[in-house]
């Protein structure tokens, strides 16, 4: 049996497989070499791409109720984050530099006498500044909620001196705890190093996930007038002008005195909806996305034929559980949404009248 | 003239010329540095031609030379062959030192703390040369490790090879083979991923089974250094893998390999008998030397050996890395490594004590002194028919609990659950769900459903049969309840939940369906009357979300099982309005362009 000795018998031969097995090696060995770089990179891209998939399955479960599931924002509650503001993309970038160049080049060029030059400047000037009117024109519904076209970049309006990924990360860090000042929440803190729930590498899959919304020099108008919510930021109290009104409500008063209060006026329904759209209250920041509240469709039927019908309800008018649902959301909280998430400052915020005008709003919501 | 009290190369040089000076020169750097063996001796030996000078060079490296020192200088022909040894005893030995050097290159680029553990993985994978190459080496010469030294054992046993005079050395072999199992096991800890926290979660839970509790909870906070596995665990383990387990492992190597000298290599079982001792008596004729035979033999083996680890680790094996370490998740289907299925299983039979602690000590115990119980006179194997019969049936009850041990054994999942994990799935355990491979661009947004293969009703029409599908569920009220379950649940907004078939120029889509479609027909009583869906959506450029949803009458389940009444009929649960409920649910995951999924090897 020649296997009996050693496997191979002759030593010559063993010499030679194994010096072949060796020469393998190192030719296998250099082509692993050659290969490496391009192995590591296209690792990186995948390992990119996965944690891109696992941001965007964190955004799902903890970010989209506020930002909203395709990032534009939630009106009232929080900023859009695939928003051409948020990666500083300039729509009138192009324009501003060439107004530039001529407003430069123009009193040199009258200086030495150039009149066709200048005449020629100022046709381009004034071609260029119709362009640009019109540009801003056309962001008309953007700028109607808070875009300013002349600071279009995030980071440059904040003051935000290094990467826009370092401003993500670290608001995913360590939040905005005073956001709570002119949002209905704060932006909450999400890191295990202040005690949260997600783990560094957590958040920068989320922070991968949110900078794969870039699209670089793509952004479009479209883009742009689809933001819901651009953010918002904190009002100098210097320069705030206490306007008198009609007294508010009280967040303490008891919803016997409220309903009281609601008899001696008529609620226009036309204004209700106005208030209950508009970015001051928010409503619609929670109430347009069935997984954060109940949607504002429908709401009258519901009361009606639901809430009213529960024990806790008796006696109650549909009018009476809107008052309270809106001036003490925490006394009832409708199942399967979690309570303590509405404000309950709406009593401080709200007159007699303008409580009438949003629950006769409601009242029309009966599909 | 030197200055030195012998003459200098710079002398030979004048004295014999260049070339027979530096010749000379090498020759007796060679002849030190084997401690004996000239150009020429070597030369000889490697033509297999017969020493040429006295006394025989190829003796002197054993006698002055420190690697060869602890080698014979010749081995019983009866030895050198693969029968009996089959090598393996050589490559363990081999192993050793393979997984030492590829291990002192990964410590090069490894921290043992949690929060950069994984990222170090990544470091490794992605921006070191050879990185990923050396991991698989390391992670592939582990798994070979182990099989290596458990078949050595086998194969000690079967030629009888543990009885007298080499009973302890059979111990010192066991004690090897524990720590080559734990060397392999706490090193599963290091990567921080899914699956070392939970393979290594079920052996530590083990320990804290032992008793009494006191004991048990001891060891258990002492192997984990907390209730759960963190920070303390992960140095613990490290320190394990690379001082304390292999110290113990380097001693009782020298120990093992000691005894073997000692007694010199059994003989095949026909020609050695018990108590006798073949070290010192092997005759003239019979002597094979260590040199060059063995010698050029051992290189071979391991040359060969290392150029296999290699080609599979080039293109056929990568060393898994799963999503980072998650103490709130817990994956299905965490297995044990494959060495330590056999306690695994052992533990569904019951009790935590006696499967997971009792059985497997007096396994261990039992290897430990077989070869001072097992005292019979004969090594041949016509003699040892009890001995081989009990040794079948050890590893035939292995081989069923480690059966036993897969989480496809016995681990009750319900039938949604599982429906779900085996589309959706992340790679792991060499597996992944079976919408992730599809090809991207056919991944094409749109709201699809298994109800799309079942056209017997409408002549093979399946936009009639969609169509239909989509009135019904409107009409039952299901379609908002689904919209809402989208919505609410799942973080989807949809602006169209109508149904569509799967277009053409998506094979791949198609066939997951059908996949789908299969799998819900496996639970005809668990998910009676069922459908599932699957929505694609891209919520970013160069991301696509995919949904499994599921909705399946409301059958009762008790322990797992459909409830059934006497005629042998299903139980269901019904609404409000004495209808028999539906039940909805699902699950999604995320496709990114570049994630780069495909088939694993075997699937």
């Amino acid at each position: 049996m020649k296997l009996n000795r050693l496997l191979i018998e002759r030593i010559d031969h063993r010499i030679l497989v194994g010096t072949l097995a060796f020469l393998a090696i190192m030719v296998l060995l250099g082509w692993i070499w050659i290969n490496e770089n391009g192995r590591m990179a296209a690792f990186d891209r995948q390992y990119l791409a996965r944690s891109i998939e696992r941001g965007a399955a964190l955004y799902a479960a903890n970010c989209s109720s506020c930002h909203g599931v395709d990032g534009l924002g939630a009106v009232g509650r929080a900023p859009a984050l695939n928003s051409p503001y948020l990666f500083g993309h300039d729509f009138l970038a192009e324009i501003d530099t060439e107004l530039t160049v001529l407003n430069a080049e123009r009193p040199t060029a009258e200086l030495n006498g150039l009149t066709e030059r200048v005449t020629e400047i100022d046709a381009r000037i004034a071609e260029l500044t119709t362009e640009r009117d019109a540009l801003i024109a056309q962001m008309g519904p953007a700028v109607n909620i808070g875009y300013d076209p002349d600071s279009p970049s995030r980071t440059q309006r904040m003051g935000w001196t290094a990467t826009l990924r370092s401003l993500v990360l670290t608001t995913l860090v360590a939040g905005r705890p005073t956001s709570g000042n002119y949002w209905p929440q704060p932006m909450a803190s999400w890191s295990q190093s202040t005690g949260a729930s997600l783990r560094t590498d957590q958040l920068e899959d989320l922070t991968n996930f949110i900078l794969n919304w870039d699209k670089g020099s793509n952004w479009t108008l479209d883009d742009l007038n689809s933001v819901r919510q651009f953010p918002i930021y904190p009002i100098d109290p210097s320069t705030v002008t206490i306007v008198e009104g009609d007294p508010r409500i009280g967040a303490t008063t008891e919803i016997a005195a409220v309903m009281e209060g609601l008899a001696m006026v008529t609620g226009d329904p036309q204004n209700g909806q106005t208030l209950y759209n508009s970015a001051v209250l928010g409503c619609t920041g929670c109430h347009a996305n069935a997984a954060v509240a109940p949607l504002v469709e429908g709401t009258w039927t519901r009361v009606t034929n639901e809430r009213l019908t529960l024990p806790e309800f008796a006696g109650y008018t549909g009018e009476q559980y809107l008052a309270e649902s809106i001036i003490h959301p925490n006394d009832y909280t409708v199942p399967t949404y979690a309570s303590g998430v509405m404000p309950a400052n709406f009593g401080d915020r709200l007159s007699y009248q303008e409580l009438a005008d949003m629950i006769e709003y409601l009242k029309t919501q009966d599909q | 003239m030197s200055v030195l009290p012998f003459p200098s190369f710079l002398d030979d040089v004048k004295e014999k010329g260049l070339k027979r000076a530096a010749l000379e020169g090498i020759n007796e750097v060679v002849e030190r540095a084997t401690a004996g063996m000239n150009l020429q001796d070597i030369r000889e030996a490697l033509r297999g031609e017969a020493a040429s000078r006295k006394p025989n060079p190829r003796l002197q490296p054993h006698a002055d030379g420190f690697w060869l020192h602890m080698r014979p200088s010749y081995f019983h022909k009866s030895v050198t062959g693969v029968y009996p040894e089959f090598r393996l005893g050589w490559l363990s030995t081999y192993f050793v030192f393979f997984e030492t050097l590829t291990g002192i290159f990964l410590m090069i680029w490894y921290t043992p703390s949690p929060d950069v553990a994984y990222a170090n993985m990544i470091n490794i994978m992605s921006n070191v040369p050879f990185g990923q190459f050396v991991r698989d080496l390391h992670r592939l010469g582990a798994e070979a490790m182990v099989l290596i030294v458990f078949l050595h054992m086998l194969r000690t046993f079967f030629t009888g090879s543990y009885k007298k005079p080499r009973q302890f050395t059979w111990f010192s072999g066991v004690i090897l083979l524990i720590c080559t199992m734990f060397l392999s096991f706490s090193g599963y800890l290091l990567p921080w991923d899914q699956l070392a926290l939970w393979a290594v979660t079920i052996g530590a839970s083990m320990i804290e089974a032992a008793p009494p509790e006191v004991v048990g909870t001891n060891l258990n906070l002492l192997i984990r250094g907390g209730p759960d596995i963190g920070a303390n665990g992960l140095l613990r383990f490290y320190l394990l893998h690379v001082l304390a387990v292999p110290a113990v492992l380097f001693i009782f190597t020298g120990v093992h390999y000691y005894k073997v000298i000692v007694h010199g290599h059994s003989l095949p079982p026909g020609e050695e008998n018990i108590g006798e001792d073949t070290a010192k008596r092997v005759p003239l004729d019979k002597r094979v030397y260590f040199i060059p035979d063995i010698l050029t033999s051992e290189i071979m083996w391991i040359a060969v050996t290392t150029l296999v680890l290699v080609v599979l680790s080039t293109w056929f094996f990568h060393a898994p890395l799963e999503a980072h370490a998650d103490n709130q998740v817990t994956p299905l289907g965490t297995t044990a490594p494959w060495y330590f299925l056999w306690i695994q299983g052992a533990l569904k039979l019951g009790d935590k004590v006696l499967w997971g602690i009792i059985f497997p000590t007096i396994v261990v115990v039992f290897l430990l002194v077989m070869p001072y119980l097992d005292v019979t006179k004969s090594r041949r194997y016509a003699h040892r028919r009890f001995a081989f019969t009990v040794a079948f049936l050890m590893l035939s009850v292995m081989v069923v609990f480690s059966y036993m041990g897969l989480p496809e054994f016995g681990v009750k999942t319900s039938a949604d659950s599982e429906i779900l994990y085996h589309m959706l799935m992340e790679p792991a355990h060499n597996h992944m769900g079976v919408l992730r491979p599809i090809p991207y661009d056919e991944l094409v947004p749109g709201v699809y459903t298994t109800e799309q293969l079942h056209t017997e009703d409408y002549d093979g029409d399946i936009g009639t049969a969609l169509a239909s599908f989509n009135t019904e569920l409107e009409e039952s009220g299901l379609h908002s309840r689904l919209d809402q379950f989208l919505a609410v649940t799942q973080h989807l907004e949809l602006n169209n939940l109508t149904f569509t078939a799967v277009p053409a120029d998506a094979p791949e889509l198609l066939e997951g369906l059908e996949k789908l479609e299969h799998e819900l027909e496996l639970y005809p009583t668990e998910l009676p009357g069922a459908w599932a869906a699957i929505i694609v959506t891209e919520p970013q450029a160069g991301l696509k979300r995919v949904d499994v949803v599921i909705s399946w009458l409301d059958v009762q389940i008790e322990n797992g099982r459909p409830v059934m009444d006497a005629n042998g009929e299903l139980l269901f649960n019904l609404d409000e309005n004495g209808e028999i409920a539906r039940r909805v649910t699902g699950q999604y995951m995320y496709i990114h362009e570049d994630s780069q999924y495909f088939a694993a090897p075997g699937v």
